[in-house]
């Protein structure tokens, strides 16, 4: 009873708060929790029912484990999965740097019209589909027309089939993916520098600091928070490949799949032929459950040494 | 005052040789970043016949309005979708708005009880969902969505990870200070929420804007999913539509009747670049608004006073 | 943001998203007005799903098909057009949940018949046919009835079109008659080679022969699942043996045939990863290429192009699973008015006045007749402009003044003279080795492109690619077809 009691007395207390989180609540409640009944499709062999889905999901079969298992059948599930996190890694590392960094030049050019210019600039790769970026891609690596070979060609060298040696396309898709997602990504902490309060930077030139010190004293310290959460929150995706990237920029090239087969297209090609939705699900459950348990370690070691920029 | 300011300006400043390499390097990245879409406007304004010829080129052989020519003819449809997507971007940015910053304000404060509890209660969705048709069934039986405009809307109004960024500003450049100042003047929660908190947040909160307009820009998936009304169809979807059933229909060239019949349909390269440059110009006239909030940035003393 | 702007930004939002709650509750379940029915004074709505680019006019064209189906038969369409590239999966996510609507396009193509068909999400036809559907029997090929049956059940209603796939080798007139060269010989491969030679060596601008990834040179097998390694020989009649083509001599010997071309320049260097050869159509900068065909097609090709194209069989017309279900339509399991429904189908594959105010829109408006049979677009015409082989039975339709006038007896001859593959009305359950299919798939998108195109030398990558596949799991799916395919065989 006492428990129960105290439990009103916390909420009356905290009620100014739990107003404001109401709306969003109620939003994840509808269109993210409610949903999530529909996982159990995921260990049903799904068939459609007349009386709508419920129904289906009632009168579909169970199939334990069996939707998961194509995922870990043969040996492409080692290369997939390696391809999936370890661009995931370099994509994670990479953006983080050249973001911050980017960032920090943005804020620091002097003349701010131009920082405008350039940050706008910065911004049109992410409007440009996967397919049109792709079309570019080709236009620089096309065998015959493309302008990497031409430039071989002024150097003496022979032609390449870029779209058939694997071993340039780490690079090519590394950078393709940093070009397209660093300038939307940099403004995040272009955004929490103008933050920073501007006495501290007086204060440390008062100190006699340079503008490397001030940087490394002030700016990256006070980035930091907003690095450790993105960083982990990547770690949660870090099963997820961006479809476009690894399928329309390589063209879907075959030669090719030993580096750029991942998970995603990976089960993109594996059901075209029997779109059954409950190995699609399992794909996505198992992809989740996996980010899961890597953000929910990643956060404990984040807690255990600085608790204040922990997720929770 | 005045004097010392300018005085301290000067000091924080640049020296001019690292400010050469910082405009090189960034001047550098933003070519290469606008250097694609410039050449989409190229291709846009190339012939046909002499796209076909040549593939792309920097400085075409012959120049054409054909492809706008092209798009235009459908008109009325095309502003339509203009205005949907417009109307949708502009009212989806204020409520997702709303709702976020309430919640991330919520959660980053340290006094709230539950704050971890919401805070994980947000994050869980970034990582589980239940998969495209029960959200589809919650969206259009429970909530009656289906060839609504709040099908473009709802279903982009909130995003956890939106949340945590936004809890992070708010914790980093919101100093408990002030809010506790707040208190000791007896201002309600939402008065400290709003005549407090949210001018020292713009930077954040200018942020969280842009990337919910840029979504809502950029959404397509939500429109092919619940639009079936011609009326009710953004730009983006339309583009998209455009290019994956061009995809589809080659891919399935053996069947003789289909690809008959979409051979005089097919729109050509040159008019899915224009549909491009039209879908994506107006959204850059856009971005100087939020963008004051990043480059000038906000003195926290300035606020004080 | 200026002050007076935050003023009115809360409330506003708060306006919204109330409005939006009312909007959400109120405006629903005004169905359940009783079933039945469908009168002309009553008539009943079918809400039908078809495939192509949503046209502007459509609505307008629904209210003159409602005037005279509700006049006929006590039925009225709300019609929704969802393009091509979007159908498949707005049509999954719709069936699987329980989205109401009645008739359906569906094909081997797109929202694959086959598959939905088994997992439910249409209607069994096969009373609804006798009792309300009699003009369809009448009107169609009785082999698209017979050759659509899945595990011996109707489940749509086919278009009466063209029934058997053929594929023809075509070529750009221009080249031909510059070099004088004679296409009355070429059928196979090989014979095509002296001709892709003469072109190759005298103009260095020409691909001698376009093909995408897409390709696949012509290899005499039915597939059982198209573009799979599953497949009988198109002359094992009787036993039906399922074979890995990839392993078999023929196959070999084509890929080989197929390199040479390659190595010798006949073919883009980058036909792997070509997904379209539509610009060297555009250019006329091509030779000659491979399109599946119909009666007349030459006319089709020369007018989309602006130049003349001819053709000549590559090989034999034959019928197959995919090309019989080339465009159907089914009503849907939840459908409330199926017999409505089926009513609806009915007319519209024997009605020549409902068929062409379908695929052509209004008299007057859209089109202008010329004679009792032959119709001309107006300029109006570019606001509805349908998929004619996606609505029904193609033969209703007007000609256009282009159209030889035996066009349709043509087509006609064409479906007599299509040979029934082996696997003519076997249907592949793939649900007990779904897992292996997915591993296979992989696999062969791995291998598929680079050895069609010839890109690759197959004495090398074909050993490969049919360990992979084996260690994917091919035989256990080949001997689950076999064992289907075996107990089909029996039933017949």
């Amino acid at each position: 009873m006492r428990a129960i009691g105290q439990f009103f007395k916390n909420l009356m207390t905290n009620k100014a708060m739990l107003f404001m989180v109401l709306p969003g609540t109620l939003w994840f409640l509808l269109f993210s929790y409610l949903p999530m009944f529909g996982t159990i499709i995921a260990f049903k062999e799904y068939r459609f029912s007349r009386d709508g889905f419920w129904a289906s999901i009632v009168n579909s079969k169970w199939v334990g484990l069996q939707n998961f298992k194509f995922l870990f059948s043969t040996n492409d599930a080692y290369i997939i999965t390696r391809n999936t996190v370890l661009y995931n890694f370099v994509f994670i590392i990479l953006g983080l740097v050249l973001s911050v960094a980017l960032a920090i030049v943005l804020s620091e050019i002097v003349n701010k019209k131009l920082a405008k210019v350039y940050q706008t600039g910065m911004f049109l790769p992410y409007f440009l589909s996967w397919v049109i970026v792709g079309y570019f891609a080709f236009s620089f690596l096309s065998m015959d027309k493309g302008m990497l070979n031409q430039i071989l060609g002024w150097f003496g060298m022979e032609p390449v089939q870029w779209y058939s040696e694997a071993k340039y396309w780490p690079i090519f898709l590394t950078l393709i993916s940093l070009w397209k997602s660093v300038g939307y990504n940099s403004v995040v902490y272009l955004a929490a520098i103008m933050g920073i309060d501007k006495s501290l930077y007086e204060a440390a030139m008062i100190d006699g600091a340079n503008k490397w010190q001030q940087i490394k004293a002030i700016t990256l310290p006070m980035l930091k928070p907003l690095m450790t959460i993105l960083t982990l929150l990547a770690i949660g995706k870090i099963f997820y490949a961006d479809f476009g990237l690894f399928y329309q920029v390589p063209r879907d090239s075959g030669t090719l799949y030993s580096v750029t087969n991942v998970i995603d297209t990976y089960v993109y090609r594996g059901l075209k032929t029997t779109g059954e939705i409950g190995m699609s699900t399992a794909a996505g459950l198992y992809q989740s459950v996996v980010g899961f348990i890597l953000v929910m370690v990643s956060n404990y070691i984040v807690r255990k040494y600085d608790k204040e920029n922990a997720l929770f | 005052m005045f004097k010392s300011k300018s005085k301290m300006k000067d000091f924080h400043q640049l020296s001019s040789g690292w400010n050469v390499v910082f405009n090189l390097i960034a001047g550098i990245f933003s070519f290469l970043c606008v250097f694609p879409f410039l050449f989409v406007m190229i291709i846009s304004f190339t012939d046909e016949g002499a796209l076909a010829r040549n593939g792309y080129q920097i400085w075409p052989e012959k120049w054409s309005l054909e492809a706008y020519k092209y798009v235009f003819q459908t008109g009325d449809t095309l502003l339509r979708s203009y205005g949907v997507t417009i109307f949708v971007t502009v009212v989806g940015t204020l409520i997702s708005l709303f709702i976020i910053s309430l919640y991330a304000y919520a959660i980053s404060r340290k006094g709230f009880r539950y704050r971890n509890f919401f805070a994980f209660f947000a994050f869980f969705t970034m990582l589980f969902n239940g998969g495209l048709v029960p959200t589809y069934i919650v969206a259009t039986q429970l909530l009656h969505l289906k060839d609504s405009i709040w099908a473009l809307i709802l279903p982009l109004a909130l995003n956890a990870f939106y949340i945590m960024i936004l809890r992070t500003f708010y914790s980093t450049s919101v100093p408990d200070a002030i809010i506790e100042s707040g208190k000791i003047d007896g201002a309600s929660e939402f008065k400290i929420f709003y005549k407090l908190v949210l001018p020292l947040s713009l930077p954040g909160l200018a942020t969280i804007g842009l990337f919910s307009t840029l979504g809502y820009w950029n959404d397509w998936f939500n429109a092919l999913l619940y639009i079936d009304d011609p009326n009710l169809v953004p730009l983006q979807s339309m583009l998209m539509r455009i290019e994956t059933s061009m995809q589809f229909i080659l891919q399935n060239s053996q069947n003789s009747s289909l690809s008959m019949t979409a051979l005089q349909s097919m729109p050509q390269d040159t008019s899915r670049m224009a549909m491009v440059v039209l879908a994506t110009g107006p959204i850059i006239l856009a971005y100087p608004f939020f963008q004051r909030y990043f480059i000038q940035g906000l003195t926290i003393g300035a606020v004080k006073e | 943001m200026s002050k007076s702007k935050k003023k009115w930004l809360m409330p506003l939002t708060l306006l919204l998203s109330a409005s939006m709650l009312l909007s959400a509750c109120g405006g629903n379940k005004e169905e359940s007005a009783g079933n039945g029915g469908g009168t002309a004074e009553k008539p009943v709505e079918l809400i039908w799903y078809t495939i192509g680019t949503p046209q502007k006019d459509v609505d307008k064209v629904e209210a003159e098909i409602n005037k005279y189906t509700a006049e006929k038969i006590g039925v009225t369409v709300d019609m929704k057009m969802i393009d091509f590239g979007d159908y498949n999966q707005k049509m999954q996510v719709m069936a699987a949940s329980g989205e109401p609507m009645d008739i359906l396009f569906t094909s081997s193509w797109a929202f694959d018949y086959v598959q939905n068909a088994r997992k439910g999400a249409f209607m069994e036809l096969d009373d609804l046919i006798e009792t309300h559907g009699q003009g369809i029997k009448d009107a169609i090929d009785p082999a698209f009835l017979e050759g659509s049956k899945v595990d011996g059940h109707n489940y749509a209603i086919p278009a009466n079109k063209e029934l058997p796939a053929q594929e023809a080798w075509r070529f750009n007139k221009n080249l031909l008659d510059k070099y004088n060269l004679d296409i009355s010989n070429v059928k196979s491969m090989e014979s095509l080679e002296p001709l892709l030679k003469t072109i190759k060596e005298n103009e260095p601008n020409v691909v001698p022969l376009a093909i995408s990834k897409d390709f696949g040179p012509l290899l005499p097998f039915d597939y059982i699942i198209e573009k799979m390694p599953m497949a009988v020989y198109l002359d094992d009649k009787d036993d039906l043996k399922v074979v890995n083509f990839l392993e078999m001599p023929e196959t070999m010997e084509t890929l080989k045939l197929m390199n040479k071309f390659y190595k010798a320049g006949y073919i883009s260097p980058e036909a792997a990863t070509t997904t379209s050869t539509q610009d060297l159509m555009t250019s006329g900068n091509w030779f000659a290429d491979r399109a599946a065909t119909q009666p007349f097609a030459d006319n089709l090709w020369s007018q989309s192009y602006g130049y003349p194209v001819v053709s000549t069989p590559a090989g034999d017309a034959n019928i197959f699973n995919w090309s019989v279900m080339g465009s159907m339509q089914a009503i849907s399991a939840n459908s409330k008015y199926p017999e409505k429904a089926m009513d609806f189908l009915n007319l519209l594959n024997t009605d020549v006045y409902l068929r062409n105010l379908v695929d052509s829109g209004i008299e007057g408006v859209h089109y202008k007749k010329l004679s009792e049979n032959v119709m001309e677009n107006l300029p109006e015409s570019k606001n509805y402009d349908m998929p004619t082989f996606a609505l029904g039975n193609v033969m209703l339709t007007y000609l256009n003044p282009e159209d030889p006038e035996n066009k349709w007896e043509e087509f006609k001859k064409f479906n007599e003279s299509g040979k029934p593959a082996p696997l003519l009305g076997f249907n592949f359950d793939p649900s007990k080795v779904s897992t292996e299919l997915a591993a296979v798939n992989n696999v062969k998108e791995e291998f598929w492109a680079p050895l069609m195109t010839g890109t690759v030398n197959p004495e090398e990558f074909l050993p490969k690619a049919n360990q992979k596949l084996k260690a994917a799991g091919l035989d256990k799916i080949i001997a689950e077809a076999q064992s289907q395919i075996d107990a089909w065989k029996a039933s017949k």
